[in-house]
């Protein structure tokens, strides 16, 4: 087993050092520059030029992403191109906000899809489609609804109707209760979208798993059905779960960017989209070298949760 | 048996079962009124084809069966109890502790992230009321009395750790320590090579009679039940058509079903000019059962009264029923099956073209890994083959799984590289698998299947193939409409069929065949038996015949070479090796196969092989059997011994070999 996570974390170095340098050429790649986006129409030519200069854009390529990785190497992440702010303070500041949403969603979508996934599939088994279709049903047209159309859909019926949940506002620590208010309607818009595919996955996995043969063994040994279904089905169908829990995890950092913009929350995803729109390339590299840490950190807690729940998986 | 058990009520007995399986296309009628009893500690067999109800029927007893299986009549009464009325919580405490189960396939039945003291342990508390530790010491005792070696280690191992037989044994020792009244073993050997089925029964036959468990054993095998059985039911099309003690069904069977089974087995002293017996068609759609006897249309000795009414079971002597309304079954009818071969003399090759020729074959595999250290373990599949087939001749290869037959057969038709050693064959070579449903796309027609290997060769212009279709289809025994169905829509045998049609396409020399009838039901495997035998005869082709059926390789074969861990051990012509086997692993085989004969069965002092087959990884530096073989010394640990010639006609690689 430790052999296996150290063997993992090996691999896991070259992949951070592709990403590292792929962001950095793809952003570099793509036309117009900081300096430009910050300038606007208001300056051009020799005042453009020097702005280049200053903001170090003149360098050679080569320069400035050795200077960028030394920069990384030593978590010095710079000042914000535009606001000249550190980047690390304005990420760690909004970090928080994104991993807390983030964090309860997953929560939520696990509690409520994996006991729905195993009913469905428990009646499938059984025969009785009604529950199943009704479940199956659902989660599809949840699967469908696009999670901008949704957050505005939520605004609309809880926020401006019913009035239970602020729209906007402050966000901070302070309150608990008024900070949970904050984000539940991130959080809930966010469960829709994930539940149903966790649902239907779990579905499809318990199924398979409850017409293999050592579920009947487990039968036969007079197990009750609970027993079977707990401490067999569910433990051989984990596989397949957590890995749509890791790549629930991957999609949740996309829907934090457009829920966070939709529900004006100061998080990650805010940073993101400003960055973008002001070409401000420390902070964006910055910010997708972060995301990119978070996508392999997950995918080696899932490789390692694997392991543990599987003996036969090899390295 | 005492005299007492005779009088005292039975411990499981199964009035008018009956069990549908409600499915989109109707419903199949799997078990149609089953009755029969087992008193204790008696060791009853069910017997039948695939789809006779068997299994259904056996699940049923338990209320195991998956969706959409239903038991919708009937009684069963464990000791006076009825089983049918019992709610699902109450039935849970029979399920395991007085009824225990063993299923057909050991490598899927074991849950395979839990290790074995988790799946055997709660069970052993729970059934027999111990502590924890009682309990471990009890599953340990008996994963010993199962024949595992060093059970207190492998009871914390994973089933993925384990070899099929090992898995069994598991399976075995986890449904004996409960202590139930009585067994269901349902295929238990099937999927297992001859020589670990021979040790399983054995260890199922001991166990149970010393625990005085009953046993329901459900099998396809006839030998299986000669060696093992007190009683045999045969079932067909979800019937019970004969039910009986073992001797009277194997020496006086009464029911024609019964009857064409026992002579469709190759017989140890088959005459090879004899056709085997076959049984015509195939068993009836259980969605629409025929009135009438079920094995009407199948049977020579049908009347007219076998269309109208279905026969009840009658008594054929003391203890013995058959559903027949002939007396005697098959008797007084003319056989035509086991008419004389048709010969072909005439217009037959001379024999002395060597077709194909192998010399010091070997195949090693490897696999290297990126972080471990030392040499890449090497897999030695083939170690040095050398084996020669002349025209029209069959070449039977056998031995256990692992010794590398298949690798052969890869090997021969190219699919392998050889690691060195050299395969030189006088014309094509052609292969027809072991599973004809997984061969074939299911998308394609059968025409388009057979074409197939036509277009790859471009062979012909269109017409042409088409016409060289129509021969092959009837050459194989079936009709040019078959050539528009898609496979899904043939039975396993006529896919068998296709499958060598489409070998005989391209008018191959050699055609190699890798268990072509161990998918297939006994009644059919005949079937295609007889027809490779004919088209061998008719075309002067080559056959490579690998198979763990022995009785099988006996019938088809001319000569035969026994293979173990990637070697032969033996070689010779077919008779001499069965009849004087001259290396001891050979000798272990043959006595490994059951006979369909409870008379001989009962008289065979078996010996049976110990352990299992060596990692092929490392192999022992001697001879590769030295760790089984009942007779190794000294010097079989240390020397490798070469194939040599004891006797002129055969070889054999042991240093022993005179001195058996």
């Amino acid at each position: 087993m430790v052999d296996y996570s150290l063997k993992k974390f090996a691999q896991l170095i070259f992949t951070v050092f592709g990403v590292v340098t792929l962001v950095f050429f793809t952003l570099r790649f793509i036309p117009g520059d900081a300096a430009s986006a910050m300038a606007g129409d208001t300056i051009s030519g020799e005042a453009l030029e020097l702005l280049r200069e200053q903001m170090g854009l003149n360098a050679p390529l080569w320069s400035q992403y050795l200077a960028y990785l030394h920069g990384l190497v030593t978590f010095d992440f710079g000042v914000t191109i535009t606001t000249q702010l550190p980047v690390a303070d304005l990420i760690l500041r909004a970090m928080p906000v994104t991993l807390s949403i983030a964090v309860l969603t997953i929560v939520l979508t696990v509690t409520l899809a994996i006991p729905l996934g195993t009913l469905a599939a428990l009646m499938a088994h059984r025969g009785q489609n009604g529950l199943d279709n009704a479940i199956t049903g659902t989660a599809m047209v949840l699967d469908l609804m696009p999670s901008f159309w949704t957050a505005l859909v939520f605004l609309l019926i809880f926020s401006l109707t019913l009035g239970w949940f602020p729209a906007s506002g402050t966000i901070s620590f302070d309150s608990p209760v008024d900070y949970l208010k904050r984000i539940a309607l991130p959080v809930l818009v966010l469960s829709v979208t994930q539940l149903a595919t966790m649902a239907r996955i779990t579905r499809t996995a318990v199924l398979e798993v409850l017409s293999e043969d050592y579920v009947r063994t487990a039968r036969a040994m007079g197990w009750s059905e609970m027993r079977v279904l707990f401490r067999h089905a569910l433990k051989n169908a984990a596989l397949p779960i957590v890995t749509v829990i890791g790549l629930s995890f991957g999609n949740l950092l996309n829907g934090t960017v457009i829920v966070e913009f939709i529900f004006t929350i100061p998080g990650i995803g805010n940073l993101l989209i400003n960055g973008i729109n002001s070409r401000d390339y420390q902070m964006v590299q910055t910010l997708i070298v972060f995301y990119a840490l978070l996508f392999i950190v997950i995918n080696f807690a899932t490789d390692i949760i694997y392991r543990a729940l599987d003996p036969r998986v090899k390295f | 048996m005492t005299y007492q058990t005779e009088i005292a009520p039975p411990l499981l007995d199964v009035r008018d079962l009956c069990t549908e399986f409600g499915t989109d296309h109707g419903t199949v009628k799997a078990v149609n009124g089953v009755s029969f009893a087992i008193n204790e500690g008696e060791r009853v067999a069910i017997v039948g084809e695939s789809g006779s109800g068997k299994s259904a029927m056996a699940m049923s007893i338990l209320r195991l069966l998956a969706y959409p299986g239903r038991v919708t009549s009937g009684k069963v009464r464990l000791e006076g109890r009825d089983l049918c009325s019992l709610s699902e919580r109450q039935l849970n405490s029979v399920r395991g502790r007085e009824v225990g189960t063993v299923f057909q396939d050991p490598m899927s039945s074991l849950d395979p992230v839990m290790r074995i003291s988790k799946q055997m342990i709660p069970p052993i508390m729970r059934s027999l009321r111990l502590s924890r530790e009682k309990a471990r010491a009890e599953a340990i005792l008996w994963l010993d009395k199962v024949g595992i070696p060093d059970p207190e280690r492998r009871l914390e191992a994973f089933p993925f750790e384990m070899s099929g037989g090992m898995r069994q044994r598991v399976m075995i020792a986890m449904a004996l320590s409960c202590r139930p009244r009585l067994l269901i073993a349902d295929e238990p050997t099937t999927a297992l090579d001859v020589t670990i089925q021979a040790q399983i029964v054995e260890v199922m036959k001991t166990l149970t009679a010393e625990t005085g468990t009953a046993m329901m054993f459900i099998t396809h095998d006839l030998g299986l039940v000669a060696r093992f059985a007190d009683k045999v039911a045969v079932m067909y099309a979800g019937r019970i058509v004969e039910f009986g003690p073992v001797r009277d069904i194997f020496c006086a069977p009464a029911h024609p079903y019964t009857q064409s089974l026992l002579s469709t087995i190759p017989s140890t002293k088959a005459l090879r000019h004899e056709r085997l017996a076959q049984i015509p068609g195939m068993p009836p759609d259980m969605k629409s059962p025929p009135q009438g006897c079920a094995f009407r249309a199948r049977c020579a000795a049908a009347v007219a009264r076998c269309a109208q009414d279905a026969p009840e079971l009658s008594p054929r002597g003391s203890g013995h029923i058959a559903a027949c309304w002939q007396p005697k079954g098959l008797e007084g009818c003319k056989r035509t099956a086991c008419e004389s071969r048709p010969q072909h003399g005439g217009n037959r090759p001379p024999r002395e073209r060597t077709m194909v020729e192998i010399n010091r074959l070997t195949k090693h595999f490897s696999s290297p890994r990126l972080f471990s250290r030392g040499p890449a373990p090497v897999v030695r599949a083939v170690n040095g083959v050398t084996l020669r087939v002349q025209q029209g001749e069959t070449l039977g290869i056998v031995g256990e799984s692992g010794c590398g037959k298949s690798t052969v057969a890869r090997l021969l038709l190219g699919l392998e590289q050889p690691t060195s050693g050299e395969i030189f064959i006088d014309g094509l070579a052609q292969m027809v698998f072991q599973d004809p449903s997984a061969s074939f796309n299911p998308k394609m027609r059968i025409g388009a299947i057979i074409e197939e290997p036509l277009i790859v060769k471009s062979w012909g212009d269109k017409a042409a193939r088409s016409a060289r279709l129509r021969q092959l289809i009837t050459q194989v025994g079936l009709e040019e409409a078959h050539l528009e169905r898609y496979p899904s829509q043939l039975s396993g045998g006529q896919r068998q069929r296709v499958a060598v049609a489409r070998a005989l396409a391209l008018d191959p020399s050699v055609i190699v065949a890798d268990e072509p009838t161990s998918a297939l039901d006994v009644s059919v495997r005949a079937q295609i038996i007889n027809l490779l035998v004919d088209l061998k005869e008719e075309l002067g082709i080559a056959f490579v015949f690998i198979s763990h059926d022995l009785l099988t390789v006996r019938y088809i074969a001319d000569r035969i070479a026994v293979m173990y861990l990637g070697e032969v051990v033996e070689y010779g012509p077919a008779d001499q090796v069965f009849d004087q086997p001259a290396h001891p692993y050979t000798k272990a085989l043959i006595e490994a196969v059951p006979l369909p004969d409870p008379v001989t069965e009962a008289r065979r002092a078996t010996r049976l092989l110990e352990g299992e087959l060596p990692s092929p990884l490392n192999l022992p530096k001697g001879c590769a059997f030295a760790s089984r073989c009942p007779i190794a010394t000294d010097i079989c640990r240390t020397e490798k011994p070469v194939l040599r010639h004891p006797m002129k006609t055969r070889e054999a690689a042991c240093h022993h070999v005179n001195s058996i």
